[in-house]
């Protein structure tokens, strides 16, 4: 039991995909323009991270380790249509705000990450919570990420306007103002780190 | 040789398994997608020819050229169209209703990804109210935003092109 | 003081300079343009380069209190950053503007990287940029010259990118700054004093403004006009903030390459950038741009243009 909660809770700080192991920045750069857009990401990718963590590691013996790289690329793909089918159907706005990063979850380092790096070496329940947890630690650091972008470049959060007759600074909802607080929070984290050893 | 044909046979069995459950998921959402896309349709058409009751699509090829608009007796009252321009950072969608005799309804941009603070600013109802009640040769006259001349001008001029045409075979139906 | 830029190997003399008293002459020598920008737009204006400044020197102040480092805001950088970003920005700007600006300019675009010395791009740029990609709408709204009243006005090159015709305004104009711009850029003559005085005291080379300016020149007369070689090379050079950036952001001692024949390289590069810019580009003026993107390229630069170590022959030394 305690190693299940280990696997799931190093996800969400001490391995967090975005801030610790720096991976699929790509989507986290383009949908974290409102906190609504990185929610919806965010679940979107842990569903795909469970579903192909599960699988890879149900058919980790069967897959010769030659093909493993399409066997569960295949995978990962069906995960992903299904979840965009399922977005389509039920929120066709986020699917479009999320346009075309859902489509691109299939080549998030995270998921086939998490399948090469733990999945298809360890068992189906861990892997699941491996990838609940990453799934987690990807959907909080998008949040935090986009709640900054929301506030400082539209002034909103959640689509609701906090101060009245603050200017938004637009910087922060283009690309470059992604990159500069990640870029930020990164230094934040690796300094957290610091004085915490 | 018989080592490529296992790998062969493994790839297969799990992109069947893959192609399998898809196939399931996509006859499950079917649908309940394309009602969604339908409703949105009609959301727009609605939200620029609030007048009209029914919306006929007029198809070429299968493509939707633009939709026929009826009031609620029945009577035919003009057309809306969707069209695209090419904005400053991004292809502009703008939907369109307009009256038989020419005049524009309501404009709404469907789909943009222009500066914000600047660009986007076209989707704004100050700037789209600004193409309410405006006859197809009054649309040139329509001020640009400050500071976001190429998104205007991107706006103005697909309404105008596709207006024009629509016009046109509005006529030829007549 | 000719060869005072060159950097060169060992014995080296020291010339009693400091980088902070080079810091203040600078300051000093921009204040005839501070005063015509005042003259020109009024106490606004003033208003502006107050805040931008004392704005500048506090953040430096913190963040050097919050990393620990050896607090030097009086040595003069911060102070300079904050006046060149004051010249960039419309006198009418609203209070926090330049103050939102000066802490982007301080804190990202210099301290993060370990201040003064450090940074990759000029910092009043850096903020300039921040500035024009966060608030737009102020960034571009201009007083019109001399008008105290506050009537917005656009700049000459904002009008002919919208397509105007430019009238009544004459080269004596804008040699002399009756024009609507930010608050250093609009006056060529006091920019000019300025520069006169920086590069006879030797603390600016002729290089980067001379081959900026020139480039410039000949692509506007090649491409900017209706035909070839018919371009208005003489307003291209007098409009926009060119004169400003060619003589006092472009010849930033730490973001421009070291050497001569890089200095030159580095010109002529922010010359084509901002007439590019310019002419095909989306904004009216180009001129902060093209220094922020050479300034990215002077690492690449100032390798490829070392001088040779005496006893060295070039290919050994690579």
């Amino acid at each position: 039991m305690n190693k299940l909660f280990h696997e799931f809770f190093k996800g969400i700080i001490k391995e967090n995909p975005t801030f610790v192991l720096v991976l699929g920045l790509c989507p986290t750069l383009a949908v974290s323009v409102s906190v609504v857009n990185g929610i919806g990401m965010g679940i979107a990718a842990t569903f795909v991270l469970l579903g192909s963590n599960v699988i890879v590691s149900l058919i980790k013996n069967t897959v010769p380790a030659r093909i493993r790289i399409p066997c569960f690329i295949v995978v990962i793909a069906t995960f992903v249509t299904i979840a965009e089918m399922t977005l389509k159907a039920y929120s066709p706005a986020l699917n479009r705000a999320l346009g075309i990063y859902v489509p691109l979850i299939v080549v998030n380092c995270i998921v086939l990450g998490r399948a090469e790096a733990f999945a298809q070496k360890a068992k189906a329940l861990n892997s699941f919570f491996d990838g609940l947890g990453m799934g987690v630690g990807f959907t909080l650091a998008l949040i935090l990420i986009s709640a900054i972008r929301e506030f400082l470049g539209a002034g909103k959060l959640l689509n609701h306007a906090i101060f009245k007759g603050f200017e938004p600074a637009f910087v922060f909802s283009m690309p470059s103002g992604a990159l500069l607080v990640i870029g930020l929070l990164l230094g934040f984290f690796n300094l957290f780190k610091r004085i915490k050893q | 040789m018989r080592e490529m044909t296992r790998y062969g046979l493994i790839l297969a069995i799990i992109c069947a398994a893959a192609s399998a459950s898809l196939a399931g998921m996509n006859s499950l959402t079917r649908d309940r997608i394309a009602a969604q896309a339908k409703a949105e349709e009609e959301e727009g058409l609605k939200a620029v020819f609030p007048e009209a009751a029914d919306f006929k699509p007029v198809k070429s090829k299968e493509k939707v050229v633009y939709y026929q608009a009826y009031g609620r007796d029945g009577g035919f009252l003009g057309a809306a169209f969707k069209a695209r321009g090419k904005g400053y950072s991004s292809v502009i969608e703008v939907i369109a209703g307009m009256k038989k005799d020419g005049t524009i309804t309501a404009i709404k941009i469907l789909n943009q990804n222009e500066t914000p603070g600047l660009g986007n600013r076209v989707a704004e109802p100050e700037f789209r109210e600004r193409f309410s009640n405006k006859r197809i040769v009054d649309l040139n006259g329509i001020q640009a935003i400050t500071g976001a001349t190429i998104s205007s001008k991107a706006v103005i001029n697909a309404v105008k092109v596709k207006a024009n045409q629509v016009k046109e075979l509005i006529g030829d139906e007549k | 003081m000719k060869n005072n830029l060159l950097v060169s190997a060992a014995p080296h003399l020291h010339n009693k300079e400091s980088v902070s008293k080079i810091m203040w002459l600078v300051v000093l020598s921009l204040l005839p343009v501070g005063a015509a920008g005042v003259f020109i737009f009024g106490v606004s204006a003033f208003r502006v380069i107050i805040l931008a400044t004392a704005s500048s020197i506090v953040t430096e102040g913190i963040c050097q209190i919050i990393s620990r480092r050896k607090v030097t805001v009086l040595d003069g950088s911060a102070a300079l950053t904050g006046i060149l970003l004051a010249f960039n920005l419309p006198a009418q700007a609203p209070w926090w503007l330049p103050a939102a600006g000066a802490i982007f300019s301080i804190a990202i675009g210099k301290q993060i990287f370990g201040g003064l010395g450090q940074n990759i791009f000029n910092p009043a740029l850096a903020g300039r940029a921040f500035l024009m990609a966060s608030w737009p709408k102020y960034m571009t709204a201009f007083t019109a010259p001399l008008n105290y009243d506050a009537v917005t006005s656009a700049t000459p090159l904002a009008l002919l990118k919208e397509g105007h015709a430019l009238q009544n305004i004459s080269y004596l104009d804008l040699f002399l700054g009756r024009r609507g711009g930010c608050i250093g850029e609009v006056c060529v003559a006091a920019l000019l004093a300025g520069a006169a005085f920086l590069l006879l005291k030797g603390y600016i080379s002729w290089h980067i403004p001379l081959t900026y300016i020139s480039t410039v020149g000949v692509f506007s007369y090649c491409f900017g006009g209706r035909g070839l070689f018919s371009g208005d090379w003489l307003f291209a050079i007098l409009s926009g903030g060119l004169i400003l950036g060619a003589f006092f952001m472009a010849t930033d001692y730490v973001t421009s390459p070291l050497t001569s024949r890089g200095q030159v390289v580095f010109g002529i590069g922010c010359g084509l950038l901002t007439a590019v810019i310019r002419l095909w580009g989306g904004y009216p003026e180009g001129a902060s741009y093209a220094i922020l993107m050479m300034n990215a390229a002077t690492p690449i630069i100032d390798r490829y243009t070392k001088n040779r170590v005496y006893g060295y022959t070039l290919k050994a030394y690579e």
